[in-house]
């Protein structure tokens, strides 16, 4: 089974991500380095991606002639994806104990006492038989 | 380049309504069949690294470590949240291609075979932590 873990940040919250201190950004980097090679070595490990910063975050949507129309404007309230794993596992706890590992990355106290939560779902293999 | 095309639901009565499920059989069957079509296309041009559906949000699950490092688990969301329902990964010259893709996939025919003009958000991935903090 497929599963994706994911993790979100407001804009507000990427500001603040922006003025961590350079230890603490290498010790994330090193933990987030530390939890792929853990992953790869235990041979669960599928894909993992980070996303830009959400200011480059573009909508698109096809104008009448096809056309891509883009917009830059969000809702404070937005949680952007700024990165995920793929996981393939046994179960949906392994997924679940995976994403409570990486929620451990360190990282300083944030201002509202948010708590880095992984959202995890899993990964359709394909549209249903009838449909496809 | 590598840009991430994202499709997002919400889960409010409206959006819930108007699920795929819920359309006729041929409009959920070209729906499905411009996806496999578009995928196809992507591929050829060498263009696709990878694309992936998400399942319903209704099985979604925050999870983080509690005091012993076990999972704490929980399936309560935001009203207003968007959800992630699916993404292509595409490896292009530029950010203008990426959005012409990201165009085409949002008019995808949906009922009646109309397009949908569903809105993508296209975002750069990164390729590494940046280097001074390796």
């Amino acid at each position: 089974m497929k599963y994706i873990l994911m993790m979100t940040a407001t804009k507000a919250d990427c500001e603040w991500y922006a003025k961590w201190p350079k230890e603490i950004l290498q010790a994330n980097f090193a933990f987030m380095r530390d939890f792929s090679k853990e992953l790869k070595d235990s041979g669960v490990f599928v894909a993992t991606e980070g996303l830009t910063f959400p200011d480059q975050a573009k909508i698109v949507r096809s104008g009448s002639d096809g056309t891509p129309i883009t917009d830059g404007v969000f809702p404070e309230a937005k949680e952007f994806l700024m990165g995920y794993w793929i996981v393939d596992v046994e179960s949906p706890d392994q997924a679940y104990r995976i994403a409570a590992r990486a929620s451990e990355a360190p990282g300083p106290e944030h201002p509202n006492g948010k708590r880095l939560s992984i959202e995890v779902r899993e990964i359709m293999s394909g549209p249903p038989e009838e449909f496809a | 380049m590598k840009f991430i095309l994202m499709m997002g639901m919400k889960t409010d009565k409206e959006s819930m309504s108007k699920l795929i499920m819920t359309w006729p059989k041929e409009d959920i069957q070209a729906h499905i069949g411009f996806m496999i079509g578009l995928n196809k296309e992507l591929k050829e041009a060498g263009e696709l690294v990878s694309a992936e559906g998400l399942a319903w949000p209704d099985q979604a699950k925050l999870v983080r470590a509690g005091k012993d490092g076990t999972p704490i688990t929980d399936g309560v969301f935001p009203e207003a949240k968007e959800f992630l329902i699916g993404y292509w990964i595409i490896d292009v010259d530029n950010a203008e291609r990426a959005y012409q893709v990201a165009a085409r996939a949002s008019a995808a025919p949906g009922p009646g075979g109309a397009p949908l003009n569903m809105p993508i958000e296209v975002r750069q991935i990164m390729s590494g932590p940046p280097e001074e903090v390796q």
